[in-house]
């Protein structure tokens, strides 16, 4: 699918905005992705799906470059950064926004000092009221406008999520990595940032990228849907196709159903404490 | 079979020790070059707050009192040659050269290395090094550099400040508690102490300082997921940075007084 060009450190464009190539990544021993293809369009949303614990999140961090792989290449706009140093890296980094799971806001900073950071950091802000503008916009995106002076441990978790959001889009980046973007939070608080992502795509026409576990969400937000199953890709198309797919595997995931097998070594589980649990009561 | 283990827990320290000659070399040359930034002035600013600033109690009460042991510690020893007037000099000589600057390190090392170890690895468990990283910036330059730079400036300065209160406290037992007159309290001190010793103890700050901060990021930014985590690389820290600063202190004592015995010859020509 992937076709290198005469240079192994080039593919051509039209592959994919990102393209990753027989990405392997071993922890110790333990292979968590095993020679992963793909090849993510641009301005669309592919989410990532999987079970928890099955590499998603360390299958995007390849993507911006936090984790490199054991072996396997990694491209950018058809240019290979997994061999990049960390300066290099950084230059690559800003055309992508990253939303942590915990929001990972900076705590000792304001969510107006959040915003400003990867800003202040690339570009001169002429004067204070052009930087109150700028994060005035931002959070006026996401619904958080008002909130400037509040540190991160003042919000709650759906506001973090939110201004974290904020932060990820502060450089107009190219593409947006959503890491569990609706994880702990209630299912109305899971819409608000779900249509937070549609209307990022629609307005600023990014490319994103979403790992969640959370079906809602998947069906809502996706062009395309990946799964992924102990390290491989066992599952890639439309959110209709993913849905009707005749793969045990896939339907046991998306329809959140516990494996038999699963379901014996629970009931063995409690028969055994129970009984355990009884005979150790003193009468 | 306890070879190849044993091999592999070396192969693991080596790697280790090489990770953090990494670390260590990528510091020096982000903070050296972060001095020409003016961006970073504003970040070194508020850490030399963090860090010198809001030390100077400590290490005051921490060189006064090591000024007031001194004294009743050397009086009986002294008097009993009937050279307690000198009590002064011995006070100064050993509280500028080894005490103040060691004891100074030592507190800053607690007070400092562990709230730095704490501050980076919490910011690591929480992933804001990696959120720091993922927007384009290089986290030594805003994290390792900022702290690097201000404990190298002011740990020096904090020596100062423990080497004036180590001499005052010093003062304070011998005159107003064990009976010394003052004049011969400051004269002794005056022909025993030369300005030598003085730059030996405020040199020594910029090591223990750069030893400090660098081994206190280092394991900030390799400390392991959870409290339990962070709590254990605060103690590593504290734990190597003591040992850092002690065997620096032995080979700077090393060092300096070959200096001075090159030196000493052609004092005469100045």
């Amino acid at each position: 699918m992937v076709k290198a060009s005469d240079s192994n450190n080039k593919i051509s464009k039209d592959d994919g905005i990102i393209v990753l190539r027989n990405v392997t990544r071993n922890f110790g021993q333990n292979i968590v992705l095993d020679k992963i293809n793909l090849a993510i369009e641009s301005g669309k949303t592919t989410v990532v799906i999987g079970p928890s614990g099955c590499g998603k999140t360390v299958l995007v961090k390849h993507i911006i470059g936090l984790l490199r792989p054991t072996s396997g290449q990694v491209f950018f706009k058809g240019k290979r950064i997994d061999n990049l140093n960390e300066d290099q890296l950084g230059k690559i980094r800003v055309h992508f926004g990253y939303l942590f799971q915990s929001g990972a806001l900076f705590d000792s900073l304001t969510v107006a000092g959040n915003i400003l950071f990867p800003i202040e950091h690339f570009f001169k802000i002429p004067s204070q009221k052009e930087a109150e503008e700028v994060v005035k916009i931002k959070l006026q995106m996401v619904g958080m406008d008002g909130f400037q002076e509040r540190y991160p441990s003042q919000l709650s978790g759906g506001q973090r999520k939110r201004v974290a959001l904020a932060r990820a889009i502060a450089l107009s980046p190219e593409v947006i990595i959503y890491d569990e973007p609706t994880t702990g939070l209630d299912p109305i608080r899971s819409d608000v940032i779900n249509e937070l992502i549609l209307k990022l795509k629609r307005e600023l026409k990014i490319t994103s990228v979403a790992v969640t576990h959370d079906m809602t969400s998947a069906y809502k937000i996706a062009d395309r849907i990946v799964m992924l199953h102990q390290g491989k890709i066992i599952a890639d198309g439309s959110a209709d196709y993913i849905r009707d797919i005749n793969n045990p595997v896939v339907q046991q995931f998306i329809n959140g159903q516990i494996s038999e097998e699963e379901l014996e070594i629970l009931r063995m589980r409690d028969s055994y404490d129970a009984t355990k649990l009884w005979t150790n009561i003193p009468r | 079979m306890r070879m190849p283990a044993a091999a592999g827990r070396i192969a693991d320290h080596l790697e280790r020790l090489g990770e953090f000659g990494r670390f260590v070399w990528r510091a020096i040359v982000v903070s050296f070059f972060s001095c020409f930034k003016p961006a970073t002035y504003p970040l070194i600013w508020s850490q030399m707050y963090i860090i010198g600033v809001r030390s100077v109690p400590v290490i005051m009460i921490t060189g006064a009192f090591v000024g007031m042991t001194l004294a009743v510690q050397a009086y009986d020893q002294l008097a009993g040659m009937g050279l307690e007037e000198r009590l002064g000099a011995l006070i100064n000589i050993s509280g500028v050269k080894e005490l103040g600057p060691v004891l100074a390190a030592v507190m800053l090392a607690g007070r400092v290395g562990g709230a730095l170890t704490a501050e980076l690895g919490t910011m690591k468990v929480t992933e804001q090094i990696e959120a720091v990283k993922s927007m384009g910036v290089d986290p030594m330059y805003y994290l390792v550099a900022p702290r690097l730079l201000a404990c190298l400036l002011l740990a020096p300065v904090l020596i100062i400040y423990a080497d004036l209160l180590c001499s005052l406290g010093g003062y304070f037992v011998s005159v107003h508690v064990l009976g010394i007159s003052g004049r011969p309290y400051w004269d002794y001190s005056a022909s025993v102490v030369e300005l030598w010793d003085v730059s030996v103890g405020v040199i020594k700050g910029f090591f223990f300082g750069a030893a400090m901060a660098v081994i206190s990021c280092y394991k900030g930014f390799n400390c392991e997921d959870g409290a339990h985590g962070v709590g254990k690389a605060c103690t590593e820290a504290f734990v190597a940075s003591l040992i850092s600063i002690l065997a620096l202190d032995f080979m700077l004592v090393v060092i300096f007084k070959s200096i001075y015995n090159t030196l000493w010859p052609l004092r005469s020509m100045f």
